[in-house]
Protein backbone atom coordinates (compact mmCIF):
# COMPACT_ATOMS: atom_id res chain seq x y z
CA UNK A 1 0.00 0.00 0.00
CA UNK A 2 2.91 2.44 1.21
CA UNK A 3 4.76 1.82 -2.12
CA UNK A 4 1.58 2.72 -4.19
CA UNK A 5 0.77 5.95 -2.67
CA UNK A 6 4.30 6.46 -2.60
CA UNK A 7 4.02 6.34 -6.79
CA UNK A 8 1.17 8.26 -7.33
CA UNK A 9 2.68 10.80 -4.72
CA UNK A 10 5.42 10.97 -7.40
CA UNK A 11 3.40 11.33 -10.51
CA UNK A 12 1.89 14.12 -9.36
CA UNK A 13 4.88 16.09 -8.49
CA UNK A 14 4.79 19.46 -9.72
CA UNK A 15 6.54 19.63 -13.33
CA UNK A 16 9.88 20.99 -13.38
CA UNK A 17 10.74 24.87 -14.64
CA UNK A 18 11.76 25.55 -18.08
CA UNK A 19 15.04 24.30 -18.81
CA UNK A 20 16.22 28.24 -19.33
CA UNK A 21 15.77 29.07 -15.63
CA UNK A 22 19.52 27.29 -15.77
CA UNK A 23 20.29 30.96 -17.86
CA UNK A 24 20.01 32.78 -14.99
CA UNK A 25 23.28 32.67 -12.82
CA UNK A 26 24.03 36.31 -11.48
CA UNK A 27 27.60 35.71 -14.45
CA UNK A 28 25.24 35.95 -17.14
CA UNK A 29 22.97 38.38 -15.62
CA UNK A 30 25.64 41.07 -15.46
CA UNK A 31 26.99 40.47 -18.57
CA UNK A 32 23.55 40.99 -20.18
CA UNK A 33 23.29 44.19 -17.90
CA UNK A 34 26.74 45.45 -19.32
CA UNK A 35 25.41 44.44 -23.11
CA UNK A 36 22.53 46.06 -22.21
CA UNK A 37 24.32 49.54 -21.12
CA UNK A 38 26.49 49.14 -23.61
CA UNK A 39 23.57 49.31 -26.37
CA UNK A 40 21.99 52.16 -24.52
CA UNK A 41 24.88 53.90 -25.03
CA UNK A 42 25.36 53.33 -28.24
CA UNK A 43 22.09 54.43 -29.41
CA UNK A 44 21.87 57.21 -26.95
CA UNK A 45 19.27 55.84 -25.28
CA UNK A 46 17.98 55.91 -21.14
CA UNK A 47 18.98 52.82 -19.45
CA UNK A 48 15.41 51.97 -18.72
CA UNK A 49 13.99 52.49 -22.13
CA UNK A 50 15.93 49.83 -23.59
CA UNK A 51 13.49 47.18 -24.01
CA UNK A 52 15.04 44.97 -26.21
CA UNK A 53 19.15 44.23 -27.03
CA UNK A 54 19.66 42.37 -30.55
CA UNK A 55 22.12 40.28 -31.13
CA UNK A 56 22.54 38.96 -28.11
CA UNK A 57 24.64 35.78 -27.35
CA UNK A 58 23.29 32.55 -27.94
CA UNK A 59 23.57 31.69 -23.86
CA UNK A 60 22.07 35.05 -22.69
CA UNK A 61 18.90 34.50 -25.47
CA UNK A 62 16.61 33.56 -22.28
CA UNK A 63 17.31 36.69 -20.44
CA UNK A 64 14.80 38.84 -22.19
CA UNK A 65 11.81 38.37 -22.91
CA UNK A 66 10.95 37.20 -26.99
CA UNK A 67 10.18 39.60 -29.42
CA UNK A 68 6.74 40.89 -30.33
CA UNK A 69 4.78 38.33 -32.87
CA UNK A 70 5.07 39.63 -36.32
CA UNK A 71 2.14 39.27 -37.35
CA UNK A 72 0.73 40.77 -33.99
CA UNK A 73 -1.63 37.61 -32.99
CA UNK A 74 -0.67 34.63 -30.79
CA UNK A 75 -2.47 32.37 -28.71
CA UNK A 76 -2.89 31.98 -24.98
CA UNK A 77 -4.68 29.16 -23.44
CA UNK A 78 -6.32 28.64 -27.16
CA UNK A 79 -7.75 31.90 -27.38
CA UNK A 80 -6.51 33.62 -30.36
CA UNK A 81 -5.32 37.20 -29.03
CA UNK A 82 -3.94 40.09 -31.06
CA UNK A 83 -1.86 43.00 -29.95
CA UNK A 84 -4.38 45.53 -30.86
CA UNK A 85 -7.13 45.12 -28.43
CA UNK A 86 -10.18 45.99 -30.92
CA UNK A 87 -13.66 45.42 -31.15
CA UNK A 88 -14.66 42.90 -33.27
CA UNK A 89 -16.66 43.19 -35.86
CA UNK A 90 -20.30 42.16 -36.16
CA UNK A 91 -19.72 40.83 -39.57
CA UNK A 92 -15.99 38.88 -37.99
CA UNK A 93 -18.55 37.40 -35.31
CA UNK A 94 -20.83 35.75 -37.81
CA UNK A 95 -24.10 38.71 -36.94
CA UNK A 96 -25.78 40.35 -39.39
CA UNK A 97 -25.37 44.12 -38.72
CA UNK A 98 -28.69 45.63 -38.21
CA UNK A 99 -27.98 49.74 -38.26
CA UNK A 100 -26.23 51.17 -40.77
CA UNK A 101 -22.66 50.93 -41.62
CA UNK A 102 -22.02 54.70 -41.64
CA UNK A 103 -22.04 54.75 -38.04
CA UNK A 104 -18.91 53.25 -37.37
CA UNK A 105 -16.83 55.59 -39.50
CA UNK A 106 -14.27 56.69 -37.65
CA UNK A 107 -15.94 60.33 -38.20
CA UNK A 108 -14.50 62.85 -35.65
CA UNK A 109 -16.86 65.43 -36.02
CA UNK A 110 -19.69 63.11 -35.99
CA UNK A 111 -22.19 63.39 -33.04
CA UNK A 112 -23.75 60.32 -31.39
CA UNK A 113 -26.98 61.48 -31.79
CA UNK A 114 -27.56 58.75 -34.45
CA UNK A 115 -26.59 55.72 -32.54
CA UNK A 116 -28.63 56.90 -29.67
CA UNK A 117 -31.23 56.84 -32.23
CA UNK A 118 -30.29 53.46 -33.51
CA UNK A 119 -30.23 52.09 -29.92
CA UNK A 120 -33.87 53.04 -29.50
CA UNK A 121 -34.71 51.49 -32.60
CA UNK A 122 -33.24 48.10 -31.39
CA UNK A 123 -34.95 48.70 -28.38
CA UNK A 124 -38.26 48.84 -29.90
CA UNK A 125 -37.70 46.01 -32.10
CA UNK A 126 -36.83 43.97 -29.51
CA UNK A 127 -40.36 44.19 -27.53
CA UNK A 128 -42.15 43.73 -30.88
CA UNK A 129 -39.88 40.74 -31.76
CA UNK A 130 -40.82 39.27 -28.41
CA UNK A 131 -44.44 40.06 -29.00
CA UNK A 132 -44.38 38.36 -32.46
CA UNK A 133 -42.36 35.08 -30.87
CA UNK A 134 -45.00 34.85 -28.10
CA UNK A 135 -47.67 34.64 -30.84
CA UNK A 136 -45.94 32.62 -32.91
CA UNK A 137 -46.00 29.72 -30.05
CA UNK A 138 -49.33 30.36 -29.75
CA UNK A 139 -50.20 29.34 -33.47
CA UNK A 140 -47.13 27.81 -35.02
CA UNK A 141 -44.24 26.83 -32.78
CA UNK A 142 -42.00 25.35 -35.59
CA UNK A 143 -41.36 29.07 -36.42
CA UNK A 144 -40.38 29.92 -32.84
CA UNK A 145 -36.61 28.96 -33.10
CA UNK A 146 -36.07 31.65 -36.23
CA UNK A 147 -37.66 34.53 -34.11
CA UNK A 148 -35.68 33.58 -31.40
CA UNK A 149 -32.39 34.23 -33.89
CA UNK A 150 -34.37 37.55 -34.55
CA UNK A 151 -34.39 38.46 -30.86
CA UNK A 152 -30.80 36.99 -30.32
CA UNK A 153 -28.89 39.57 -33.68
CA UNK A 154 -31.27 42.41 -31.75
CA UNK A 155 -29.22 41.94 -28.75
CA UNK A 156 -25.86 41.11 -30.01
CA UNK A 157 -26.36 44.75 -31.99
CA UNK A 158 -27.29 46.43 -29.06
CA UNK A 159 -24.53 45.58 -27.18
CA UNK A 160 -22.09 45.80 -29.97
CA UNK A 161 -23.35 49.52 -31.04
CA UNK A 162 -22.76 49.76 -26.57
CA UNK A 163 -19.71 48.99 -26.28
CA UNK A 164 -18.50 51.01 -29.77
CA UNK A 165 -19.92 54.00 -28.14
CA UNK A 166 -17.19 52.93 -24.45
CA UNK A 167 -14.24 55.39 -25.98
CA UNK A 168 -16.11 58.05 -26.39
CA UNK A 169 -18.07 57.69 -22.96
CA UNK A 170 -14.53 56.96 -21.68
CA UNK A 171 -13.74 60.84 -23.09
CA UNK A 172 -16.69 62.02 -21.58
CA UNK A 173 -15.72 60.90 -18.29
CA UNK A 174 -12.07 62.06 -18.28
CA UNK A 175 -13.74 65.49 -19.04
CA UNK A 176 -16.15 65.13 -16.18
CA UNK A 177 -13.15 64.49 -14.45
CA UNK A 178 -11.66 66.97 -14.78
CA UNK A 179 -14.03 69.47 -14.22
CA UNK A 180 -14.64 68.46 -10.93
CA UNK A 181 -10.89 68.82 -10.24
CA UNK A 182 -10.80 72.31 -11.11
CA UNK A 183 -13.83 72.89 -9.24
CA UNK A 184 -12.34 71.71 -6.34
CA UNK A 185 -9.02 73.30 -6.83
CA UNK A 186 -11.07 76.19 -7.01
CA UNK A 187 -12.65 76.24 -4.29
CA UNK A 188 -9.97 74.78 -2.35
CA UNK A 189 -7.99 78.49 -3.56
CA UNK A 190 -10.67 80.47 -2.81
CA UNK A 191 -11.48 79.07 0.83
CA UNK A 192 -7.72 79.50 1.09
CA UNK A 193 -8.16 83.05 0.39
CA UNK A 194 -10.60 83.50 2.50
CA UNK A 195 -8.73 81.96 5.80
CA UNK A 196 -5.65 83.66 4.52
CA UNK A 197 -7.42 87.31 4.16
CA UNK A 198 -9.24 86.85 7.82
CA UNK A 199 -6.27 86.10 9.31
CA UNK A 200 -4.66 89.80 7.92
CA UNK A 201 -7.12 91.15 8.62
CA UNK A 202 -7.07 89.72 12.65
CA UNK A 203 -3.02 90.93 12.48
CA UNK A 204 -4.39 94.24 11.52
CA UNK A 205 -6.30 94.32 14.34
CA UNK A 206 -3.73 93.33 16.33
CA UNK A 207 -1.12 96.05 14.98
CA UNK A 208 -3.09 98.96 15.63
CA UNK A 209 -3.68 98.01 18.64
CA UNK A 210 -0.51 97.54 20.03
CA UNK A 211 0.20 100.71 19.07
CA UNK A 212 0.05 102.81 22.80
CA UNK A 213 2.30 100.07 23.76
CA UNK A 214 4.90 101.38 21.48
CA UNK A 215 6.72 99.12 19.11
CA UNK A 216 5.67 96.03 20.82
CA UNK A 217 5.10 93.89 18.25
CA UNK A 218 8.91 94.51 16.89
CA UNK A 219 10.49 94.45 20.13
CA UNK A 220 8.80 91.32 20.64
CA UNK A 221 10.00 89.67 17.04
CA UNK A 222 13.34 90.82 18.27
CA UNK A 223 13.29 88.34 21.36
CA UNK A 224 11.68 86.04 19.17
CA UNK A 225 14.07 86.04 16.75
CA UNK A 226 17.44 85.99 19.52
CA UNK A 227 16.08 82.41 20.23
CA UNK A 228 14.69 81.55 23.91
CA UNK A 229 13.14 84.20 25.37
CA UNK A 230 14.90 84.25 29.28
CA UNK A 231 12.71 86.51 30.36
CA UNK A 232 14.60 89.54 30.39
CA UNK A 233 11.29 91.15 30.41
CA UNK A 234 10.40 90.60 33.74
CA UNK A 235 11.41 93.33 35.03
CA UNK A 236 9.92 96.18 32.34
CA UNK A 237 7.08 96.51 34.95
CA UNK A 238 4.14 95.94 35.78
CA UNK A 239 2.40 98.22 32.85
CA UNK A 240 3.22 95.56 30.44
CA UNK A 241 1.17 93.13 31.83
CA UNK A 242 -1.83 96.16 31.50
CA UNK A 243 -0.73 96.00 27.73
CA UNK A 244 -0.86 91.94 27.67
CA UNK A 245 -4.30 91.60 29.47
CA UNK A 246 -6.06 94.19 26.80
CA UNK A 247 -4.50 92.54 24.18
CA UNK A 248 -5.65 89.18 25.08
CA UNK A 249 -8.84 90.42 25.81
CA UNK A 250 -8.89 92.35 21.89
CA UNK A 251 -7.35 88.84 20.83
CA UNK A 252 -10.15 87.06 22.05
CA UNK A 253 -13.34 89.28 20.26
CA UNK A 254 -11.16 89.21 17.29
CA UNK A 255 -10.76 85.41 17.38
CA UNK A 256 -14.54 84.46 18.53
CA UNK B 1 -22.55 53.12 -8.85
CA UNK B 2 -21.79 51.72 -12.61
CA UNK B 3 -21.36 54.12 -15.71
CA UNK B 4 -24.53 55.13 -17.37
CA UNK B 5 -23.08 52.53 -20.45
CA UNK B 6 -23.44 49.47 -18.23
CA UNK B 7 -26.40 50.47 -16.45
CA UNK B 8 -27.50 50.00 -20.03
CA UNK B 9 -26.17 46.90 -20.48
CA UNK B 10 -27.79 45.38 -17.98
CA UNK B 11 -30.88 47.07 -18.51
CA UNK B 12 -30.77 44.82 -22.04
CA UNK B 13 -29.98 41.98 -20.33
CA UNK B 14 -32.41 41.93 -17.69
CA UNK B 15 -35.19 42.86 -20.73
CA UNK B 16 -33.66 39.27 -22.43
CA UNK B 17 -34.14 37.57 -18.49
CA UNK B 18 -37.94 39.24 -18.80
CA UNK B 19 -38.45 37.64 -21.55
CA UNK B 20 -37.42 34.43 -20.47
CA UNK B 21 -39.13 34.52 -17.55
CA UNK B 22 -42.38 35.22 -19.47
CA UNK B 23 -42.22 32.47 -21.22
CA UNK B 24 -41.84 30.31 -18.43
CA UNK B 25 -44.95 31.83 -16.83
CA UNK B 26 -47.23 30.83 -20.13
CA UNK B 27 -45.92 27.74 -20.29
CA UNK B 28 -46.35 26.76 -16.92
CA UNK B 29 -49.33 28.64 -15.51
CA UNK B 30 -51.53 28.67 -18.73
CA UNK B 31 -54.82 27.15 -18.26
CA UNK B 32 -54.64 23.77 -20.26
CA UNK B 33 -57.31 25.10 -22.83
CA UNK B 34 -57.49 22.58 -25.57
CA UNK B 35 -57.65 24.26 -29.02
CA UNK B 36 -59.27 22.49 -31.27
CA UNK B 37 -61.40 18.92 -30.64
CA UNK B 38 -58.14 16.57 -31.30
CA UNK B 39 -56.77 18.29 -28.29
CA UNK B 40 -55.97 16.06 -25.31
CA UNK B 41 -54.96 16.98 -21.78
CA UNK B 42 -52.95 14.19 -20.97
CA UNK B 43 -54.37 12.23 -17.69
CA UNK B 44 -51.07 12.66 -15.18
CA UNK B 45 -50.37 9.47 -12.61
CA UNK B 46 -50.71 11.88 -8.99
CA UNK B 47 -46.64 10.96 -8.20
CA UNK B 48 -45.55 12.52 -11.22
CA UNK B 49 -44.74 16.07 -11.33
CA UNK B 50 -46.87 18.52 -13.05
CA UNK B 51 -45.91 19.97 -15.98
CA UNK B 52 -48.60 22.74 -15.79
CA UNK B 53 -49.27 24.26 -13.00
CA UNK B 54 -52.15 26.51 -14.05
CA UNK B 55 -53.66 29.32 -11.70
CA UNK B 56 -56.69 30.48 -12.07
CA UNK B 57 -57.68 31.84 -15.22
CA UNK B 58 -58.11 35.53 -12.86
CA UNK B 59 -54.97 35.22 -11.24
CA UNK B 60 -53.11 34.45 -14.62
CA UNK B 61 -54.48 36.97 -16.54
CA UNK B 62 -53.41 39.23 -13.74
CA UNK B 63 -50.00 38.24 -13.77
CA UNK B 64 -49.96 38.51 -17.61
CA UNK B 65 -51.11 41.89 -16.94
CA UNK B 66 -48.17 42.28 -14.67
CA UNK B 67 -45.44 40.86 -17.19
CA UNK B 68 -46.52 42.95 -19.75
CA UNK B 69 -46.29 46.24 -18.01
CA UNK B 70 -43.01 45.18 -16.55
CA UNK B 71 -41.50 44.35 -20.00
CA UNK B 72 -42.72 48.21 -21.34
CA UNK B 73 -41.40 49.80 -18.36
CA UNK B 74 -38.42 47.99 -18.67
CA UNK B 75 -38.53 49.08 -22.26
CA UNK B 76 -39.25 52.98 -21.22
CA UNK B 77 -36.26 52.47 -18.93
CA UNK B 78 -33.54 51.40 -21.75
CA UNK B 79 -35.29 54.45 -23.83
CA UNK B 80 -34.82 56.67 -20.53
CA UNK B 81 -31.09 55.46 -20.21
CA UNK B 82 -30.16 55.89 -23.88
CA UNK B 83 -31.49 59.72 -23.74
CA UNK B 84 -29.10 60.30 -21.17
CA UNK B 85 -26.01 58.64 -22.77
CA UNK B 86 -23.02 60.92 -21.59
CA UNK B 87 -21.95 63.52 -24.68
CA UNK B 88 -24.70 62.54 -26.90
CA UNK B 89 -23.72 65.87 -28.58
CA UNK B 90 -20.18 65.95 -28.61
CA UNK B 91 -18.12 65.15 -31.37
CA UNK B 92 -14.61 63.33 -30.94
CA UNK B 93 -13.06 66.57 -32.01
CA UNK B 94 -14.97 68.46 -29.36
CA UNK B 95 -13.82 66.12 -26.73
CA UNK B 96 -10.64 66.73 -27.50
CA UNK B 97 -10.53 70.52 -27.70
CA UNK B 98 -12.26 70.62 -24.61
CA UNK B 99 -9.73 68.13 -22.62
CA UNK B 100 -7.69 70.24 -23.67
CA UNK B 101 -8.79 73.39 -22.35
CA UNK B 102 -9.59 71.52 -19.34
CA UNK B 103 -6.10 70.89 -19.19
CA UNK B 104 -5.00 74.09 -19.09
CA UNK B 105 -7.63 75.44 -16.55
CA UNK B 106 -6.22 72.82 -14.18
CA UNK B 107 -2.69 74.25 -14.71
CA UNK B 108 -3.74 77.76 -13.95
CA UNK B 109 -5.72 76.70 -10.92
CA UNK B 110 -3.26 74.72 -9.75
CA UNK B 111 -0.60 77.75 -9.82
CA UNK B 112 -3.01 79.59 -7.94
CA UNK B 113 -3.87 77.16 -5.58
CA UNK B 114 0.00 76.83 -4.83
CA UNK B 115 0.13 81.13 -4.85
CA UNK B 116 -2.40 80.31 -2.31
CA UNK B 117 -0.86 78.25 0.00
CA UNK B 118 2.25 79.80 0.03
CA UNK B 119 0.51 82.77 1.25
CA UNK B 120 -1.53 80.88 3.84
CA UNK B 121 1.59 79.90 4.82
CA UNK B 122 3.63 83.31 4.96
CA UNK B 123 0.24 84.70 7.37
CA UNK B 124 0.58 81.47 9.18
CA UNK B 125 4.06 82.41 9.64
CA UNK B 126 3.50 85.96 11.07
CA UNK B 127 0.70 85.07 13.03
CA UNK B 128 2.50 82.34 14.67
CA UNK B 129 5.36 85.33 15.49
CA UNK B 130 2.78 87.81 16.89
CA UNK B 131 1.21 85.26 19.32
CA UNK B 132 4.67 84.20 20.77
CA UNK B 133 5.63 87.41 20.91
CA UNK B 134 2.76 88.69 22.99
CA UNK B 135 3.44 85.40 25.50
CA UNK B 136 6.42 86.29 26.25
CA UNK B 137 5.20 89.47 27.44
Amino acid sequence: MDSQDDSARVTALFPDPPQFWKAFTPANLSRFETLKQEYADQHGLGRNTVVRVPNLPEDLLYLQSPPEPEDQKWRLFSEPLSLKDELQDLEAAGIQRLAPPTLLDANKDGKHGDRAFELKKIAKSLLLNFLELVGLMGHNPSLGEQKVQDIKTLFLNFHHILNEYRPHQAREQLIELMQDQLDAKRAETAAIRAVVDKAKRALEGLGSMEIPGGGEEGEAMKVDEAGEGDGKKDGEGMEKVEVEKETWIRADEQFS
Amino acid sequence: MADRLTQLQEAADELANQFIACFYYLERRHDLEPFGPNDKIPDLKPEQPKEVDSLPPDVFQAGMVELARDLILKEQQIEYLISNLPGLDNSEREQEQLIRDLEEELKVAEAQRLEAVKEKQEVLAKLNQVLRGIRRH
